[in-house]
């Protein structure tokens, strides 16, 4: 347990070191900019007639940082600044915080990726169990090629197909908001299905995007496992076959999670397609609204808590696996 | 990728160089057995043939007619025309051009970072393998499209070239590991062990007597990341986070689905499918020819 608890440590402390890093990236590409933004709106304000202390008062509020400081000293304030959680505001919705818009874009597309992830999850390890079994049967081969087929299309191809299908052709699903605006928010029957019924396609297309990973890395998995000797043994030793399907589940799912760290950032860089593509509200909109407004604090932060998202997803699957594992233990 | 990482270590027999005089023989022989290979062969070497000389067959302003905006599939447009009254079948042509030398140059990048630190890792160990191995761990958590969007908006992706070195430095992590992996287990193997008390240099170990084994991850990577970045720049271009300077297939996405409305008009559709199809067959193309390039790679799977 202690060990356990060691690693947990030890991955959260680079977490928090990686999402500096990227905190920093951002800051300097921000400084790097032709034309750099915060030079330019200040300069911008001290046309409109504004004072320099007004205006270097309005842009460090903006940005979180002074444009005529020396670099490091800008710096330096970025980063306390990120650490009180202070994103600065954004500029294409006036004077809001930027945490406050991020934050509440985010529910939106960490419940959809969640849901996605472990509907696609259970299926496709399902399926991978099948097709692993009945590799040389006709239903094996046609699980794999589904597998595959599924693994080859991209997301958004994925996305525009469904919307086609399932909005434009058969006009039985909507899309757009979360939810029916003329309904009131609350645990009401009329809203929750409008809830669901919206979220019904992009989930789908993130679950579809991801089902055929798991599949085909879940077959290859289970056939190492089960040309193992200790399964051999244990059918020698007449162990019965519930136990034996148990051992070969909790040793081919193991590798499983090495490849979630993969699939978490892609899942989270689908969220930009996908909910262009159904005009959905999460992070994925925020960021490409924001590159289009050249709304740079609002950039950072989309882009921020994107980053923090998968981070903290992968020290979760990381934990998991180290409970899972009992290699790590000792 | 992540099938790559799972399979066995190749055996010590490794295949001939690229430059011997029966790899091209053995080639065609690994290929011409299933005919799904040769027609994945002929997908793509279909669309290169498009990429090179396909921006030579029209003139460099492709032709408009305002009469036949939206026209549909007929001879003279056989895939219908945009809303110009462009050829869709002429913009997916000279299109190619960008979408697949984009792609070729992030395959190139992708496999030169990721051999290069798969393999110092692996051999090294130590302190080089540590530090690599921090920051590869790095290259793979971050959200690499959300940076490649983020990136997008100081980086000029006009040149393909510009384009398929960010998409090779943002994606060469997963073949550094699968190659650093394989280099471990053959580190301890009889006949690295006999180079190195041969007193041969580490580069002639390393390229010379470990590359080799690990030709069909490489192999398979290249194609891989040659299909992955592709769908990551027709990507870019079809949220329109990039500039149109050049027009290519993901440019034509985006105009169909956000300007042309293709999404609910039928008249526009085939102006949005044109795209879609050529992304499918390509797409079809590197997935039957991958299973040729397994096998001649793989010395395994290989028939004595």
């Amino acid at each position: 347990m202690k060990n356990i608890l060691v690693r947990l440590a030890k991955r959260i402390f680079a977490g928090i070191i990686m999402v500096l890093v990227m905190a920093s990236f951002t800051f300097f590409l921000v400084r790097m900019m032709p034309g750099n933004p915060v030079s330019a709106k200040y300069n911008e304000l001290i046309m409109r007639g504004m004072t320099p202390v007004q205006a270097m008062d309005e842009v460090r509020v903006m940005y979180g940082f002074i444009p005529h400081q020396p670099l490091w000293q800008q710096y330096l304030h970025y980063l306390v600044q990120i650490l009180h959680l202070n994103l600065g505001t954004s500029i294409s919705y006036e004077g809001v915080p930027v945490l406050h818009i991020i934050l509440d874009a985010a529910p939106w597309t960490i419940i959809l990726v969640t849901t996605g992830l472990i509907a696609s999850f259970i299926v496709g390890v399902l399926a991978g169990v099948i097709a692993a079994v009945k590799r040389s049967s006709p239903t094996g081969n046609a699980i794999t090629l589904s597998g595959s087929i599924m693994h080859g299309i991209p997301q958004f191809v994925m996305g525009l197909f469904l919307a086609y299908v399932f909005t434009t052709l058969w006009a039985i699903l909507p899309f757009g908001a979360p939810y029916n605006a003329a309904l009131t928010p609350g645990f009401n029957g009329p809203f929750i299905s409008s809830l669901v019924r919206h979220a019904i396609l992009p989930v789908a297309t993130y679950a579809l995007s991801s089902y055929g990973g798991w599949l085909l890395t879940m077959k290859s998995s289970v056939i190492t496992v089960l040309g193992d000797d200790f399964i051999l043994a244990s059918e020698v030793r007449g162990i019965k076959a519930k136990t034996r399907v148990r051992y070969i589940a909790h040793n081919a799912i193991l590798p499983l999670f090495t490849i979630f760290a993969l699939s978490i950032g892609f899942m989270f860089g689908g969220s930009l397609f996908i909910e262009d593509i159904f005009d959905y509200p999460g992070l994925g909109n925020l960021l490409l609204h924001a590159i289009d407004a050249r709304d740079y604090p609002l950039m950072s932060g989309a882009f921020l808590l994107i980053t923090v998202a998968v981070i903290v997803a992968n020290i979760f699957a990381d934990f998991l696996y180290s409970v899972v594992d009992p290699r790590i233990r000792r | 990728m992540s099938l790559a990482a799972t399979t066995e270590a190749p055996s010590k027999n490794s295949p001939g160089p690229a430059g011997h005089p029966s790899f091209l023989k053995n080639a065609w022989r690994v290929i011409a057995k299933k005919p799904g290979r040769l027609l994945g062969l002929a997908i793509i070497v279909l669309f290169t043939l498009m990429a090179i000389f396909g921006p030579y067959l029209y003139p460099r302003q492709l032709p408009i007619n305002p009469n036949a905006i939206y026209a549909p599939i007929s001879w003279h447009y056989p895939l219908g025309t945009d809303f110009e009254g462009t050829s869709n079948l002429a913009l997916i042509v000279t299109g190619a051009r960008y979408v697949l030398f984009a792609a070729a140059m992030a395959a190139v990048f992708t496999v030169v970072f990721g051999t290069a630190l798969g393999l110092i890792s692996g051999y090294y160990l130590g302190w080089p393998d540590s530090v690599i191995m921090r920051v590869t761990d790095f290259i793979l958590t971050i959200p690499g499209f959300p940076l490649l969007v983020v990136l997008s908006t100081i980086w000029n992706f006009g040149q393909p070239m510009a384009m398929g070195f960010v998409l090779g430095i943002t994606g060469w992590g997963g073949l550094a590991r699968a190659v650093r992996s394989q280099t471990l287990s053959l580190r301890e193997r009889g006949f690295i062990e006999a180079a190195r008390t041969l007193g041969l240099s580490p580069f002639h170990i390393l390229f010379k007597e470990i590359l080799p084994n690990v030709g069909s991850y490489i192999a398979m990577n290249l194609l891989l990341a040659v299909t992955g970045s592709i769908y990551a720049e027709v990507g870019l271009f079809f949220l329109g986070v990039v500039p149109f300077q050049v027009n290519n297939w993901g440019v034509m996405l985006n105009l169909a689905v956000f300007s042309a409305g293709a999404m609910s008009s039928t008249q526009a559709l085939p102006y949005l499918l044109s795209p879609l199809l050529a992304l499918l067959i390509l797409t079809l193309g590197v997935v039957l020819f991958l299973d040729a390039v397994d096998e001649m790679f793989n010395p395994r799977l290989k028939e004595a």
